[in-house]
């Protein structure tokens, strides 16, 4: 029976003509937009993910503890919500890091009459404290500790990126959602276009006493055929437009976002991208059906 | 196997009331072949469609086949009509398929076994005397042949009751008289048979029971 139903879906496919071609390029345009947005936002969501893994806030000192009090001290900085690390470095293991940075000129750093580099507490926070509201409480809770001259770090700029990735998520999903609403309108057409061109087959299944799902699946099953076609071409696009893209885009994203590569969708989003493309040609062809009932 | 008491029918047209049946009671017994007669617009194709439950009453009770129509919903009324068979003036052939396709599709909608359906397709058509047709195309085919094909079509599931709304209609004398031929051959067979016409030739040669319909009303009940 599937068969046969599915048969009949092929040749109401044929009779729509131009007009389903036209709702499947509508579809795979939709999903094809959708899709690009998800990667690009994907791509920036890794991006933000490592920045965030990259923030560091800086507590100077005002005297280099004691040896034997570093460890409460740090232990003490630990013990603090949204902290995920805590890191002393002294002025001598500072100095050594400006020798490291200057290079060929480390002689300069020689010539000065005594270590004017503070120590510091290297702290990384926590992911929930990556955020700015989260960033300035610990900055506030950090800036707090007898010991701290001065608190330095911001989460700012990853808290921008982030933005800017939801913006453009958001956008996709817009444009996305536009044009899924005119893809599913095109497939209602071609699909009372069919249902104008079925409707001797109709009467005569009604006529015999089809039960009505069999009158009325291959109208569905064309709308989810011409959803499928769609989002496969959606999908081919995006693959072909990541493999001529990606490449040429890499560079300049490393230097600028320090991505060194950039993915393609995840499976369970692309599966998800067929399955909303397949509903959206079967919710098609199931509102033409529902408006036509007799 | 059908009876009908004291059944009206009103269309509506607007504010217009127009009655097409008024009154109408008879019964056909299981095997019968019954005529319905009548000058065009007397209500004869109101009173099938009345039958295969394309229409309700406006007043007054329809019984097929053991059960009461206007009672029935969706899947009851599909599983009504499955034991029906329908041929229309116009043999409404699906002009895209094959004369084999056409009868075969009712079988394949209604989910017939693919290895009985060769066979039962050859054998109405055998019935209606057109094998050698199978894989003609409906505008390839006569009046006559199209009819006939209609008719294989509707025995193809092996009705208990045929419903015939002028089959001849559209027919000269000679391709009249071999469908007339067919579905005295159907209803030879054991199914019960309701055919309406205008034509007065066909009752005459047929002389069966015959239900006369004068401006949707039961006039004469005879033979």
């Amino acid at each position: 029976m599937f068969g046969f139903l599915l048969g009949e879906a092929l040749r109401d496919l044929r009779r729509a003509g131009r007009v389903a071609v036209s709702a499947v390029a509508l579809i795979t345009l939709s999903l094809a937009a959708l899709g690009s947005f998800w990667l690009v936002s994907e791509n920036l969501g890794r991006a933000v993910a490592e920045w965030r893994d990259r923030v560091r806030i800086i507590v100077y000192l005002k005297r280099e503890p004691a040896s034997g009090d570093v460890a409460s001290l740090v232990e003490r900085v630990r013990a603090m919500p949204g902290v995920a690390s805590v890191r002393f470095v002294g002025k001598g293991e500072a100095l050594e890091t400006l020798r490291a940075v200057l290079g060929k000129d480390a002689k300069v750093a020689a010539e000065l009459p005594s270590n004017p580099l503070p120590a510091s507490l290297e702290v990384t926070p926590a992911a929930a404290a990556a955020t700015t509201e989260g960033a300035r409480r610990l900055l506030e809770r950090l800036g707090a500790l007898p010991e701290a001259e001065e608190v330095a770090g911001s989460v700012d700029w990853v808290e921008r990126l982030a933005q800017w990735q939801r913006l453009l998520a958001t956008i996709g999903l817009g444009i996305g959602a536009v044009l899924a609403v005119a893809a599913m309108l095109t497939v209602t057409t071609a699909t009372t276009l069919v249902l104008h061109a079925r409707r001797h087959e109709t009467e005569i299944m009604r006529l015999v006493g089809a039960p009505e799902f069999v009158v009325r699946s291959p109208l569905l099953l064309q709308g989810l055929m011409q959803g499928l076609c769609g989002a496969v071409l959606a999908l081919v696009a995006l693959v072909a437009g990541y493999h001529v893209l990606a490449p040429r885009l890499e560079p300049l994203i490393n230097l600028t976002l320090g991505l060194p590569r950039l993915a393609f969708l995840p499976t369970p989003d692309v599966a998800a991208l067929l399955i909303a493309g397949t509903l959206l040609g079967g919710l098609g062809g199931w509102l033409a059906r529902g408006r036509r009932e007799p | 196997m059908v009876e009908l008491h004291r059944v009206c029918k009103v269309y509506a047209v607007g504010a217009v009331k127009v009655p097409a049946l008024s009154d109408v009671s008879f019964r056909v017994a299981k095997g019968e072949i019954v005529l319905v007669t009548g000058a065009s617009g007397a209500g004869k194709t109101t009173l099938l469609r009345l039958l295969y439950r394309d229409e309700l009453p406006t007043e007054g009770e329809v019984e097929v086949l053991g059960r009461a129509v206007t009672t029935l919903h969706g899947s009851q009324v599909a599983a009504l009509r499955r034991s029906i068979g329908i041929v229309f003036q116009d043999a409404k052939l699906l002009p895209g398929r094959t004369v084999y396709e056409n009868i075969a599709f009712v079988l394949r909608v209604l989910g017939a076994p693919r290895r009985d359906i060769t066979q039962r397709v050859f054998e109405a058509l055998r019935t209606v005397g057109l094998s050698s047709r199978a894989r003609a195309y409906p505008a390839q085919l006569s009046q006559g042949e199209a009819q006939r094909v209609a008719l294989a079509r509707a025995i193809v599931r092996k009705p208990a009751l045929l419903l015939a709304d002028e089959p001849t209609g559209n027919l000269d004398d000679a391709m009249a008289a071999e469908i007339v031929d067919v579905i005295k051959d159907i209803w030879a067979g054991g199914t019960t048979v309701v055919l309406a016409t205008h034509q007065a030739r066909l009752v005459e040669g047929l002389r069966r029971r015959t239900l006369t319909l004068e401006g949707g009303r039961l006039v004469k009940d005879e033979g």
